[in-house]
């Protein structure tokens, strides 16, 4: 009984946090904090996932979206930001769109969860779904398995590394399609002083 | 008060509804937004939901298998690779046409 009291009480203060947070998401003016209030939600899902009995899944969500989006997504913040666009007004029009169309998805959701009737899981003994279940699951070369999926993903995130560095880097001149970005000798436009320059010095008059 | 929290331990309405709350915000977000990497952030919001709901329904549905908890994987990479991309077109835009909102983003050629 202790154990479901606590986690009735996680699950309320994990949610309700989440929620607040998600609504700094979209309202705050500043698109830092914005980033910053996501940070908590993921992590309040972290804590969600563990609630839930996904401890390899918190741990994955801390690791990827919390270490590695947000960072990512500060850095865009940070990268374009244009004074004009620091303070974020939407107009009433447009909040008024948003506000009917997620409160219409919130009421049609709510209204199909509440007449859903689950399937009892089968009664049984249960292998306990962890890390290691996943990770052979995630390896398996039989037609249960996931091995496809999971090989084409890193092939994914390779396209995705390269495709974002070529659309990211400098545009090269159109005289010179192939630079290398300032990157080989002949195109680093550095001022040698004087004494390290190769031309004879000019003579004193 | 301990057996009245233990009789309301959340079943699978709460949590999905909890995940359909945190949808229905992102897509706020993405309808209210101006600045692109607002919007990008407010679809975090959302896949992050979708994941959640993924994990719930592996846990409610089918507790002895982890498909879900798969499938969450997937979304989380599969999200991270959008992330890259997503950025890498904001840092361009802005490098080529000086902002990034999406009102004034009307035409795909210079």
């Amino acid at each position: 009984m202790m154990h479901d009291a606590a986690l009735t009480v996680l699950f309320y203060v994990l949610g309700a946090g989440a929620i607040l947070c998600a609504l700094a998401v979209v309202n705050a003016r500043r698109l830092l904090r914005a980033a910053l209030a996501l940070m908590f939600v993921l992590l309040a899902s972290a804590g969600l996932y563990l609630l839930l009995g996904a401890e390899f899944l918190a741990g994955i969500q801390v690791l990827v979206y919390v270490g590695g989006i947000v960072i990512l997504i500060v850095f865009a913040v940070m990268l374009t930001s244009a004074a004009d666009l620091l303070e974020d007004h939407p107009s009433p029009g447009r909040m008024l769109a948003g506000a009917v169309a997620s409160i219409s998805f919130l009421v049609f959701a709510g209204g199909v969860f509440a007449r859903l009737e689950l399937a009892a899981p089968a009664p049984g003994a249960r292998p306990p779904a962890d890390a290691s279940a996943i990770g052979r699951r995630l390896l398996d070369f039989g037609s249960e398995g996931y091995v496809l999926p999971f090989e084409l993903l890193s092939l994914l995130l390779l396209a995705a590394v390269i495709g974002g560095i070529a659309v990211a880097r400098k545009t090269p001149p159109r005289d010179q399609p192939f630079t290398s970005g300032g990157d080989a000798p002949g195109e680093v436009d550095i001022v040698l002083p004087r004494s390290q320059r190769d031309e004879p010095e000019e003579p004193r008059a | 008060m301990l057996e009245f929290l233990a009789a309301h331990k959340p079943g699978h309405v709460e949590w999905l509804l909890l995940s359909a709350t945190l949808f229905a915000i992102g897509l706020y977000g993405v309808l209210t937004r101006r600045n692109a990497v607002g919007i990008l952030i407010s679809v975090e919001l959302m896949l992050n939901s979708a994941a959640l709901n993924f994990v719930v329904f592996n846990r409610f549905v089918a507790p002895a298998a982890c498909d879900g908890q798969i499938t969450a994987i997937f979304v989380i990479a599969v999200a991270a690779a959008e992330v890259v991309v997503g950025m890498a077109i904001f840092v361009a835009l802005f490098r080529h046409r000086g902002t990034i909102d999406v009102n004034r983003m009307n035409t795909m050629k210079d």
